[in-house]
């Protein structure tokens, strides 16, 4: 039976293949290259009358309140930036393709949409965005990921906004001996996330550690680890004098809860994946507003910064009882920031992919009035050293608020200058 | 001396909880030789629904209510898919069920979303200290009604009419069948049982240590697999001392990470299947398994 099947399965898999060449090499045929009627170079994802842009989210997997907040907010900016008159009199659309936080679907999605696509205002997950991320910067698709791990760095097309995880540990580590009381000799635990998320952070920490001679116990967890009993134990049996936390909200929950019951009153910190506003309505919530603090790249949405809180009224209006959290703020900077690039390219007369990458790449100073500016002039780099300091509050809007303003871990720079060597 | 005497207790609670899952797959696969893939997806819906309607109905309640609906959903699967195929196709029934999983598992995941669902149980985060340790009270209650149901699950097998069918029919089926016990019945009974533990493995599964009720909760189920093998599929007291070596393994191995650096990070992932794989070397029909004897 076997050895009749396996020619038949062989030649129909080299068929499959073939065909799959062929597809190849007629998508990267550039057929719409050429010069409008306005004087402006275009080519794949703009016609005469638009401008084609696409989101690959999640709405259907782990990150789907994420995915809602985020695909509405672009939405909203899209509405507003055509309603201004949208780029060289074209209107942008956002093609908007669901991959459940499956890296398979999201990789067919990218191949349906990239032919057209000229830029994508958000890519949701680490994986999802390493498993794309030479063929977006071979396609030069400029890209704005919903991730914020070091090794997405150094790709001209792919731009991760504010600062890595790797710098927000430092920062972390900075606000603990700053703030809470952690000193030379003490010990802190880390735990974290299996695999590049988790990785870059524990590497910052370990840095930061180092200058400030502490003593660091990793604790290496799992998406499905949702009680962290055995290691808030272990944590505790360790003596630790502070907890750092990359992982996803659940288990940031989990930890303050278990430590809280276990008598471990130590502050905890973790980075802007790790916290939700729903966390607030879980038994945890009171350990939560007592020892929690969060690192983040964006302000609190309580914010008084006035692109801030008119970005919030606009929202409410146009999404009314919706969800108002972190990944609006998030989604609707990168669609802003994305909206300049536009017009730069624009005024430069060239909207083609390689025109609107020379466009972003050329801005030292990027702000869209949500923010510490942002530089992107070096892709290697991280857009932003800033970054702030929330804590929980179950009646702020958006789950947080601020403590300390955004300002840059001092070692930061220096920590970049060393993993350049 | 605290520190190890909170891993152990964590251990037997974590074993205790995985113990009713592990109990609900011995249980199917005595009465149909069926290795039942949704069993994850069945927890992850006695956990919805109770999450959904303790607001309404109040903790118990809504319990009753989902682990009354999770077994008629099981026996269901039993009563409408499984019965009309050859029940000697074990493979094929087995195969069955990972698509009863999926299909459940979409529907629920998509229900669920990013929300992190709150079972409302009484315990919520209190906790009693003896002797410098902290237990939280979630966990003295599953241990607590873990043993209970056990207990009254194993007599049921050793008491009643349908214990001893049960066991008669995992023996011999065809031996069962004629002299006249009612195979369909017996085991459209064993799915339901089995529902109504994995509804109420859930409450503890997500209860205080952890936050709350997520659509990945059912993978968790999966823990237990290696339990109920370990104790070889066919012995209920085997599944239980499986799963309680299951959980204190878990728990140690998590809680002495540091010490264990030496195997690498991240070792308590594969430490459960390391020991189901050391048992299985040393007794390969598990803790407590029959011995199968074919006669050539």
């Amino acid at each position: 039976m076997n050895r009749i099947g396996r020619p038949a399965a062989a030649v129909a898999a080299l068929a499959a293949l073939a065909l799959l060449g062929s597809g190849c090499s007629s998508k990267s045929e550039d057929a719409s290259a050429g010069t409008g009627s306005d004087g402006v170079k275009t080519g794949r994802g703009v016609t005469e009358k638009t401008v084609q842009l696409s989101a690959l989210t999640d709405l259907t997997g782990p990150y789907a309140t994420l995915g809602k907040s985020i695909v509405q907010a672009q939405k909203l900016w899209a509405d507003e930036f055509n309603k201004a008159g949208g780029v060289c009199g074209r209107e942008v659309r956002i093609e908007v393709k669901d991959h459940g936080y499956d890296v398979q679907k999201a990789v067919s999605a990218y191949a349906e949409v990239s032919p057209d696509t000229l830029a994508m205002p958000q890519v949701i997950g680490s994986p999802m965005v390493a498993a794309l991320l030479d063929e977006v910067e071979g396609d030069k698709i400029l890209t704005f990921p919903q991730a914020w791990s070091a090794d997405l760095l150094g790709k001209d097309a792919v731009q991760v906004l504010g600062t890595t995880y790797d710098l927000d540990m430092i920062r972390a580590v900075d606000f603990l001996t700053r703030e809470q009381g952690v000193k030379k000799g003490d010990t802190i635990g880390h735990v974290y996330f299996d695999g590049d998320y988790g990785a870059n952070a524990l590497e910052g920490t370990r840095h930061a550690a180092q200058k400030a001679g502490l003593k660091v116990v990793p604790k290496k967890i799992k998406a499905t680890d949702t009680d962290l009993s055995a290691q808030v134990t272990a944590l505790r049996g360790e003596k630790v004098d502070a907890i750092l936390i990359s992982a996803g909200p659940t288990q940031t929950a989990s930890l303050v809860g278990v430590a809280a019951a276990q008598g471990l009153q130590v502050p905890v910190v973790t980075s802007a994946p790790g916290y939700a506003p729903q966390l607030m309505d879980t038994p945890a919530a009171p350990a939560l507003e007592k020892t929690l603090h969060v690192v983040s790249a964006i302000p609190e949405l309580g914010s008084d910064l006035d692109g801030v809180r008119k970005m919030v009224k606009a929202y409410q209006k146009r999404f009314p009882g919706e969800l108002v959290d972190s990944g609006v703020l998030s989604g609707y900077n990168a669609a802003v920031l994305l909206g300049q690039d536009l017009e730069a390219a624009c005024e430069a007369k060239d909207l083609t992919r390689e025109g609107l990458i020379k466009a972003h790449r050329d801005r030292a100073a990027g702000d869209a009035g949500l923010g510490a500016p942002q530089d992107f002039t070096d892709a290697s780099q991280p857009a932003s050293l800033s970054a702030y300091i929330h804590r929980p509050d179950k009646a702020a809007l958006g789950g947080t608020v601020l403590v300390e303003d955004a300002r840059k871990a001092p070692g930061a720079q220096e920590y970049l200058d060393s993993a350049g060597e | 001396m605290s520190t190890a005497f909170d891993i152990l207790l964590n251990g037997v609670a974590l074993g205790s909880v995985y113990a009713l899952v592990a109990l609900g797959f011995v249980i199917i696969f005595k009465a149909s030789g069926v290795m039942n893939f949704a069993h994850g997806s069945l927890l992850l819906l006695g956990g919805y629904l109770t999450a959904v309607l303790h607001e309404r109905l109040g903790f118990y309640a809504a319990l009753a209510l989902a682990v009354l609906a999770t077994a008629l959903v099981a026996g269901a699967v039993d009563l409408i898919l499984l019965r009309r195929l050859d029940p000697h196709a074990t493979h094929v029934l087995t195969i069955l069920t990972i698509g009863v999983d999926i299909a459940l598992m979409t529907d629920l995941t998509r229900r669920i979303g990013g929300d992190l669902l709150s079972l409302g149980d009484p315990w919520g985060g209190s906790v009693s200290t003896f002797g410098g340790s902290t237990v939280p009270h979630t966990r003295i209650a599953s241990i607590v009604v873990s043993l209970l149901v056990i207990g009254a699950v194993f007599a049921a097998f050793r008491f009643t009419a349908w214990g001893l069918s049960l066991r008669a029919a995992a023996e011999d089926r065809e031996a069962a069948a004629l002299m006249g016990i009612r195979l369909h019945r017996i085991r459209t009974l064993a799915w339901c049982l089995a529902g109504a533990l994995a509804a109420l493995a859930a409450v503890f599964l997500v209860a205080f240590p952890a936050p709350g009720l997520e659509r990945t909760t059912g993978e968790i189920a999966l823990k237990a697999f290696p339990a109920a093998i370990l104790g070889g599929m066919t012995s209920p007291p085997g599944a239980l001392l499986g799963s309680l070596l299951i959980g204190v393994t878990e728990a140690l191995v998590a809680g002495y990470e540091a010490e264990l650096s030496a195997l690498g990070g991240g070792f308590g992932d594969v430490a459960p299947y390391a020991v189901m794989l050391l048992v299985l070397l040393a007794r390969p029909n598990g803790l407590l398994g029959e011995k199968e004897a074919i006669r050539v």
